[in-house]
């Protein structure tokens, strides 16, 4: 650890914080201190075009008073400054209503083994040895410029330290430190007829030796030379397979609707699911947020809660809601934690790859972007637009785009085909290429 | 709302000769231009959920972003302390961008404004503050507000209302000895209600944002947003999806302006076009659309809260025909795209914070209004389908293609709305859709709600549009 993370006085300074506030009325507080370091170099069309250098640091209080509950923050970090704001803050907490659902969680459901922050793994040394010239070297070394029919040529290499540090007055002290090391370019190419067609691709890792330049904009060039010559197709139900680059389009509000906000504010399609069967036999969907070394992996959440591997769907059957203390008491129900850490779907349908995929379905519409779109959280219903290929016979025969897909969100997830093991490890949560039957398509 | 200069001098714990050295830092390596962005940002907030104000919080955000200029590159850094040691550190790392002199300047470092900011100009004239007030003078709006909602539709079981409000003290300084500083103020109320009707759910919405003081929290708005929110609840339980398809769209005055910022107002910000990425990139000069259709983005709109006294780069707010009779005018510029056109910055240069390099966005954007009457919009058309409530939009640039969401509207069917639908996403592609506009209205309305543009960073903007007739959009459907 370096200055570059928290230091011991930075450290001293939130555990002050905290005891000022009990001392100036607050019954129980906690406080989250984070510090984030980010360099960026960008590149346009084969130059450095653009660099960034960052470093954030915020202290976040929240302040349990008479009953009455509130939440600050403050990216000013001298002490007297603090002080005056944590008085005033605790002021302004009492001028709200009262609500007996706000504590702390019970201190059995904290997490103990993350006191130095580095135990997952995500911590990577190598990145204090980065200079400025190494940076530039690798933002350039991934770069496809020129080629022919590309127009303009984007990039961007970031890395950065964040770190985490949450306490509160039941002695809570968790800590979280990583690393990570993102490449990801954009392509604009033209076609004879001087129309313009975009695509990106990108890698991110905690370690840096993991992350793979080479490629990048290789891969990004060519997705995008791949939709030149859309055709029209015409409306109509089609097989849906969806990329795994941007499958949680689908599956982030199925996860929203078991969010203990939406449920209790009834404002979920998902109200009064839990344990009952409501997706198919064949979806199994996990959360592994404690694999060491795994992006996105956290032993806690933002209340200092352990968090844990479990069930979030079994065999299509609701396991569990995203219950924080708040939410659980208002509720009623036992708490778990606040959000899915690190979701994995687990495989079916008997495919290895996307092109096993396609294979098994034969025809149908392979969606690999989406273009806006939104969907009803009281009702599940959605509709979108997509850009992507006709399949037939297994094989891409062209890009289509401007067409839609609607539809109800457990309509969908029950027409499930396949789901397959393809999801790379750098995506927030490990869904792979899905397959779904009978699929409303808009052209 | 802009205060003497002392007042930022004191904030910031700068003067002009710490400004002078720091932007001498900045060139030190060879950079054509530095720039100084210093920010104080107080946020306040109150949550009303299940009847009571059990929520709420106030946030501090302080800092100063260093941008310097090699020609067209930026290097780009940030301190979170205004002292000296700090502030140079930065300084160092945005001159790192250059490594040999450059001798490009952006446009007005060559012939800078000395002008200082004038009071009696501001857009944003504050009556009631946000700032220094106690949380609980705003406790009562947000109680009334609910409970209005609730006595206006027994099939209410949720009423969640937000208040959020900012105020930003802003000092800008540049190498070429240019001075600006704004106090910015932001009000915003959103409500959100939920409804049962036996086994059925339904969600409806409404914001309002502005630049100004508390003073925006009365009881006319409480009537306002309350009427709006259990405004066509019916319709939303009846409502149905269409059949998809390719058809004419009728889109009501007001936000349906999310049509000019997606299809557009993006393809115009002129980063994508000196990049070359844009759709628009080769059409300056040449009609785009109707003769007789005016496309502005403003920043001048008073209270708007899309408007600007000076943009992030200290130009002066200001408005910008983009499309006049029909005719692709100009683009949105920030300094950068401006010097590489060889035109003057538009004002558009924008950032969401100290902690970002401003890029060329837009403000408030809408068309004015045209001859049509709405009602014959809707009456020339056969079959197709009405929008008037959207939720979110977006574009892909080099394509063209936008969409947009829509939370209600209508079918059109032999000239009249009739069966209500809801849920679907529309899309189409901007020069296409620029190109069919068959009829504009004289009912330009723009909406008030919070409108936020999230191209890279989260700005506030608004839109507007007179109802207008587009022959052919492509709708979701069953």
């Amino acid at each position: 650890m370096t200055n570059n993370t928290l230091t011991k006085e930075e450290i001293a300074l939130a555990k002050h914080c905290l005891a000022f506030a009990q001392e100036e009325g607050a019954q129980k507080v906690r406080i989250t201190l984070s510090k984030t370091l980010m360099n960026l170099i960008g590149v346009l069309n084969g130059e450095v075009d653009k660099t960034a250098h960052a470093l954030d640091r915020s202290l976040q209080l929240q302040l349990f008073v008479d009953g009455k509950f509130g939440t600050f923050s403050s990216n000013r970090m001298e002490q007297d400054g603090l002080e005056d704001f944590i008085r005033e803050a605790i002021g302004t907490v009492r001028m709200l209503q009262a609500d007996a659902c706000r504590d702390l969680p019970a201190p059995e459901r904290l997490e103990k083994g993350a006191t130095e922050g580095t135990e997952l793994g995500l911590y990577d040394t190598e990145y204090e040895s980065l200079t400025a010239e190494k940076r530039r070297e690798m933002a350039l070394r991934s770069m496809a410029w020129p080629r022919e029919g590309l127009i303009s040529e984007e990039g961007e290499y970031s890395d950065s330290i964040f770190d985490s540090l949450t306490i509160d007055s039941q002695g809570l002290y968790a800590r979280h430190t990583e690393t990570s090391f993102e490449i990801g370019y954009e392509s604009t190419v033209e076609d004879k007829d001087g129309n313009h067609f975009s695509s990106y691709w990108w890698d991110a890792t905690p370690r840096m030796e993991d992350l793979r330049l080479e490629g990048c904009a290789e891969k990004a060039y060519e997705r995008a030379m791949a939709q030149i010559g859309p055709v029209d197709i015409p409306s109509g139900k089609y097989t849906l397979i969806v990329d795994s680059e941007c499958a949680s389009k689908l599956l982030t509000p199925v996860l929203n609707a078991l969010g203990g906000f939406a449920l209790q504010q009834k404002n979920s399609f998902l109200t009064d699911s839990l344990d009952k069967k409501l997706f198919p036999e064949e979806l199994t969907i996990l959360d592994a947020p404690r694999t060491p070394g795994d992006t996105g992996c956290r032993l806690f959440d933002s209340e200092g809660v352990a968090t844990r591997e479990m069930p979030i769907i079994e065999k299509g059957v609701v396991k569990t809601y995203f219950l924080n203390t708040y939410i659980s008491r208002k509720m009623g129900l036992e708490p778990t934690v606040e959000d899915a850490t690190r979701v994995k779907v687990l495989p079916t349908g008997g495919c290895k790859t996307q092109e096993d995929v396609l294979e098994k379905v034969k025809d149908g519409i392979l969606v690999t972007g989406f273009n806006g779109g939104n969907s009803n959280p009281a009702t599940g219903n959605f509709s979108y637009g997509i850009e992507g290929f006709l399949v037939k016979g297994g094989k891409k025969v062209h890009p289509v785009r401007e067409m839609l897909i609607t539809g109800n969100f457990l309509d969908l997830w029950n027409k499930l085909l396949v789901a397959a093991e393809d999801a790379r490890p750098c995506l927030s949560k490990l869904i792979p290429t899905l397959a779904f039957a009978d699929i409303d398509f808009s052209a | 709302m802009i205060n003497p200069k002392s007042y930022y001098f004191d904030i910031f714990q700068v003067d002009t000769p710490v400004l002078d050295r720091l932007t001498e830092e900045g060139l030190r390596s060879g950079g054509s231009y530095c720039d100084l962005f210093f920010e104080n940002t107080t946020y306040g907030s109150l949550l009303l959920r299940d009847g009571a104000v059990t929520s709420g919080g106030n946030h501090v955000d302080f800092g100063v972003g260093i941008r310097v200029l090699a020609g067209e590159k930026t290097g780009y850094a940030y301190s979170e302390s205004t002292s000296w040691a700090d502030m140079a550190a930065c300084a160092r790392a945005a001159a790192q961008i250059a490594s040999a002199p450059v001798d490009v300047s952006p446009y007005g470092t060559r012939n800078p404004s000395r002008g200082e900011p004038n009071p009696a100009a501001d857009r944003y004239p504050v009556r009631e503050p946000w700032r220094g007030v106690p949380m609980s003078t705003f406790l009562p709006f947000l109680q009334k507000l609910e409970a209005d909602i609730k006595r206006r539709d027994t099939r209410i079981v949720k009423i969640i209302v937000n208040l959020a409000f900012q105020v930003s003290d802003i000092l800008m300084y540049n190498s070429s000895k240019e001075f600006k500083w704004d106090t910015r103020p932001m009000g915003s109320v959103s409500v959100s209600v939920v409804f049962q009707q036996g086994t059925q759910t339904e969600n409806k919405s409404t914001s309002r944002s502005f630049r100004c003081g508390a003073e925006m929290l009365s009881d006319a708005l409480i009537e306002e947003m309350a009427s709006e929110v259990v405004k066509g609840i019916d319709d939303r339980f009846a409502a149905r999806r269409p059949k998809g398809g390719q058809m004419p769209v009728v889109m009501g005055a007001g936000a349906s302006g999310i049509l000019l910022h997606e299809a557009m107002g993006h393809a115009f910000e002129a980063d994508f076009n000196r990049k070359g990425t844009s759709i628009f990139a080769d059409k300056m000069g040449q009609q785009i659309c109707p003769r007789g259709i005016q496309i502005i983005d403003d920043g001048t709109l008073a209270g708007n809260r899309g408007s600007l006294n000076f943009d992030d780069e200290g130009i002066p707010g200001q408005k910008t025909y983009m499309v006049e009779d029909g005719v692709l005018t100009s683009y949105l510029h920030d300094r950068i795209s401006a010097a590489h056109y060889g035109v003057r910055p538009t004002g558009n240069g924008r950032r969401e914070s100290f902690r970002y390099a401003p890029l060329p966005r837009m403000r408030a954007t809408y068309m004015e209004s045209g001859n049509a009457k709405a009602d014959d919009l809707i009456a020339s058309v056969s079959k197709g389908i009405y929008v008037d409530e959207f939720s979110n939009g977006q574009v892909q640039i080099g394509e063209g293609d936008f969409t947009f969401y829509v939370k209600s509207g209508y079918l059109i069917e032999n000239g009249r709305l009739t069966q209500p639908v809801k849920d679907i996403n529309i899309i189409g592609n901007g020069p296409e859709a620029l190109a069919a506009m068959e009829g504009v209205a004289d009912d330009l309305a723009v909406d008030p709600g919070a409108w936020t543009c999230g191209k890279e960073q989260s700005v506030p903007v608004s839109c507007g549009i007179p109802t207008v007739l587009i022959r052919s959009l492509t709708v979701g459907g069953e």
